[in-house]
């Protein structure tokens, strides 16, 4: 099967982390390697799923992880006699407490949601609108509702915090001063978070970027 | 003398090899319909990636281009100074700013535009999602977590590797071994 070097740069064409001369390269490319191009179709088909259902995943994800750790347990103390089994304890739980003082936390298998010092282990919130580059300035943002008495906080980005709010609502209107701010050919992002009634953390989005190609 | 649907162009094959670029050049005569054929899944990948999916004039844009390149063609504009592919991406990338240019000027006051997928296209990207989504699941959870990371939450590759504890090589691998796994699957 023929290879091409260049399709080492079809994740970063398709998640927009190329820069502007380097996009250009890539897609003058890929209009003349057939190789690059089949390539690139295939991973963005992937990337457009894992994006749209990548929370089910993720469950699903969790446990199987859960399941596939445990026959190994099994596998591993099955030879040992009660004399070893003793030693073994005794070794793991002196390790343990010495671990516990030494050494920072590690990520565990599973993925964590990390939102600044937030740590949330929980659903994922979908957002609908904007999601990919848009030729005008957006006027609402839409996520997929959480239910009801769910209180959600929005923030936009460019290099730095541009906007947040909160609202009860499962969208809401981009104020005229913020929509001012844009500027055509950044980058932006948002996120939303969910808070119960009793100021819990309910469930995040992920960051999602946009380009703004033009503007109003 | 010529077909005028038949016309003559040099067409430069670049296969990437591991360590070095192999370019050959091959003048010939080939259909426009060919030509067609070949180029627009590419021109509707570029347009549809530029001005999104729901923007409903793309098609019509995708429409234009082609039409914009058969009339070139046919009228020798294409002199072989670049490849055929090269000629065909700088026309689409002319038009895609020019149809930006208008939009912000038309739409400054229209209202939103409504998404647009005939029911047949969603239908058919909807059960080729389903299929791609379930043998997604089916993964090993090493590779589920690496694309959720790396696709999902949009990290980067040092970031994932750092979450996974593993290499940003390992990370690669992953990837594309899942790539792999995939196509097998669906080939199924």
């Amino acid at each position: 099967m023929k290879k091409c070097r260049q399709t080492l740069r079809i994740d970063d064409y398709l998640l927009d982390k190329l820069d502007e001369p380097s996009k250009a390269e890539f897609e003058e490319h890929y209009f003349n390697c057939r190789v690059c191009f089949r390539e690139l179709e295939r991973r963005n088909e992937l990337i457009s799923v894992v994006k749209l259902k990548g929370a089910d995943i993720l469950q699903t994800n969790e446990r199987e992880a859960e399941t596939e750790s445990r026959p190994k347990l099994k596998n591993l103390f099955a030879g040992l006699t009660i004399k070893q089994w003793s030693l073994a304890a005794v070794s793991a739980a002196v390790i343990f407490i010495a671990i516990l003082g030494v050494l920072p936390d590690s990520t565990s298998e599973v993925p964590h949601f990390y939102v600044n010092s937030d740590t949330v282990r929980g659903d994922t919130l979908n957002l609908i609108s904007p999601v990919i580059n848009i030729d005008r300035v957006p006027s609402v943002f839409n996520w997929e509702s959480q239910g009801e008495d769910v209180e959600y906080v929005i923030s936009l980005y460019n290099h730095e915090l541009l906007w947040t709010t909160s609202t009860r609502d499962d969208s809401v209107r981009v104020p005229e001063s913020v929509r001012d701010r844009m500027r055509a050919g950044e980058r932006y992002s948002w996120q939303v978070k969910a808070f119960s009634s009793q100021g819990n953390l309910l469930s995040i989005s992920s960051r999602v970027h946009f380009t703004l190609l033009g503007k109003n | 003398m010529s077909h005028p649907s038949v016309v003559s162009v040099m067409e430069i094959r670049c296969i990437c090899l591991q360590n070095a670029i192999k370019i050959e050049k091959r003048t010939g005569e080939f259909r426009i319909e060919d030509i067609i054929a070949k180029y627009r899944p590419i021109v509707t990948f570029k347009v549809k990636k530029s001005l999104g999916v729901r923007t409903p004039d793309w098609e019509d844009v995708v429409n234009e281009i082609m039409l914009n390149v058969v009339e070139k063609l046919k009228q020798g504009e294409f002199r072989g100074d670049s490849s055929i592919g090269t000629f065909i991406y700088t026309i689409t990338s002319r038009r895609i700013v020019d149809f930006i240019r208008q939009k912000t000027k038309v739409l400054s006051h229209a209202p939103e535009p409504r998404d647009f997928d005939s029911p047949e296209e969603q239908l058919e990207d909807r059960e080729r999602a389903e299929k791609l989504a379930l043998a997604v699941a089916s993964l090993k959870p090493k590779y589920k977590e690496v694309l959720y990371l790396y696709y999902y939450r949009d990290l980067s590759r040092d970031e994932v590797a750092r979450r996974l504890n593993i290499t940003p090589r390992r990370v690669s691998e992953r990837v594309n071994y899942a790539q792999k796994l995939l196509k097998k699957k669906l080939k199924k």
